[in-house]
């Protein structure tokens, strides 16, 4: 299949233009793929800006940069109008350090991260290693983009972080270590047997808005994403204005937005908002507001018109 | 629940002729295994002294330009590869 002369001209104005420029799925603000996600995460570590080119929208770009690399999936990096790979490549070439060489850029100053373990971890963590066989028993930390941890074991890699603990030697990539200040392993016991527990303090939390923080930020049309989380009968009782119900579509919309997008979310107390808040949460938003005393407060502090129930 | 229609292609066995009869006319000289994984999925490796002095990505662009024809547009009988080792002999 030939590729098409303007799509091939569009593409190479592309390159050209701009240093740094991944094709991807989705943007840098909310890949739509894995393998998007994980470059975008590499590169976010080291380059405060670089171009992305969301395939997904430009279909004729995601035939014609197939065709045009030689290379058949997405994403895939250009660097200085060079093709450098796509994502095990990339993974490879951060893990040796050589990414730092190809995007011109210092390797990051790693800041190694102060991990506290308890004794009964230590224990833990020292049996499991020792179980484990082949080459490279080294315990690794991750903690990925919406600060979910996971421990694994295997060799070390030349950008590995030693995590800064009391006598167990813990392994971080980077971007992890990044994520990883302060954070506690213990154990605990779980209804299938002991399991880790980590707890990570940089994790976002869900915060509170009192309504009259909101009332000020609907006066001041600051409000984006006003998220009612009640049902549709309540709803027909009593509503906050510019509040949407968090319906399944709706809840299909926001997950597809950039996970820095502030939503504020409000039930009738508080209680069911702060659940919702923290799904959110897990998906990897990280600013989600939960309305304190959800529309009841609304009521008897800012518009006494609004029925209670 | 959506139902998944799948249709129904060439045996793989033919597709993976296919995909060695590509190689071989980019690169005349070199040996080729394709073998079929699963449905629409491949490994191949190829051995072949033009390989020598190119990076692991040259080289294997020099195998997927090859079969980029087979891997394009909306339903291709080739929807992933999920190995390739290219070897200097």
């Amino acid at each position: 299949m030939a590729l098409e002369e303007a799509v091939k001209q569009e593409i190479t104005e592309l390159i050209t233009a701009n240093e740094v420029v991944l094709f991807m799925k989705g943007n840098r603000q909310a890949p739509q793929c894995g393998f998007s996600a994980t470059v975008v995460g590499i590169l976010d570590s080291m380059l405060p800006d670089y171009q992305t080119v969301d395939v997904l929208s430009a279909p004729h770009i995601r035939d014609g940069i197939k065709i045009f690399s030689s290379w058949p999936t997405v994403p895939q990096l250009y660097v200085k109008g060079e093709f450098v790979g796509g994502c095990d490549i990339i993974q490879e070439m951060f893990g040796t350090g050589e990414i730092y060489k190809t995007l011109g850029v210092e390797p990051i100053e790693v800041v190694q991260p102060s991990v506290e373990i308890s004794a009964a971890a230590v224990t833990a963590l020292e049996q499991a290693a020792a179980q484990h066989s082949g080459e490279g028993r080294e315990l690794h930390l991750s903690v990925d983009a919406t600060f979910q941890s996971n421990l694994s074991i295997g060799p070390r890699t030349p950008a590995d972080v030693e995590a800064l603990t009391s006598g167990v030697l813990i392994l971080l990539d980077p971007i992890s270590a990044s994520r990883a200040d302060g954070i506690t392993i213990d154990v605990a016991d779980t209804p299938n047997g002991q399991a880790f527990k980590v707890d990570n303090p940089n994790a976002p939390q869900v915060q509170t808005m009192t309504v009259g923080e909101l009332k000020a930020a609907i006066d001041a049309n600051e409000i984006v994403e006003l998220l009612d989380v009640r049902t549709p009968e309540e709803r027909a009782i009593a509503a906050i204005p510019g509040s949407v119900l968090l319906n399944e579509e709706e809840a299909a919309r926001i997950e597809a937005l950039p996970r820095d997008t502030k939503l504020i979310l409000h039930c009738h107390h508080g209680g069911r908002a702060q659940q919702a808040a923290e799904q959110f949460i897990s998906l990897g938003f990280t600013r989600v507001f939960n309305v304190t005393g959800g529309i009841d407060a609304w009521s008897q502090e800012i518009d006494p018109d609004t029925p209670r129930y | 629940m959506a139902l998944q229609i799948i249709n129904a292609g060439p045996p793989p066995e033919e597709i993976a002729e296919q995909i060695r009869q590509a190689i071989a006319q980019r690169l005349p000289d070199a040996t080729i295994e394709v073998r079929a994984e699963a449905p629409g999925h491949f490994a191949i490796s190829v051995t072949d002294a033009i390989f020598g002095g190119l990076s692991r990505v040259a080289q294997q662009q020099r195998v997927y330009g090859a079969i980029a024809e087979l891997m394009a547009g909306p339903n291709p009988p080739v929807h992933a590869i999920d190995r390739l080792e290219c070897r200097v002999p």
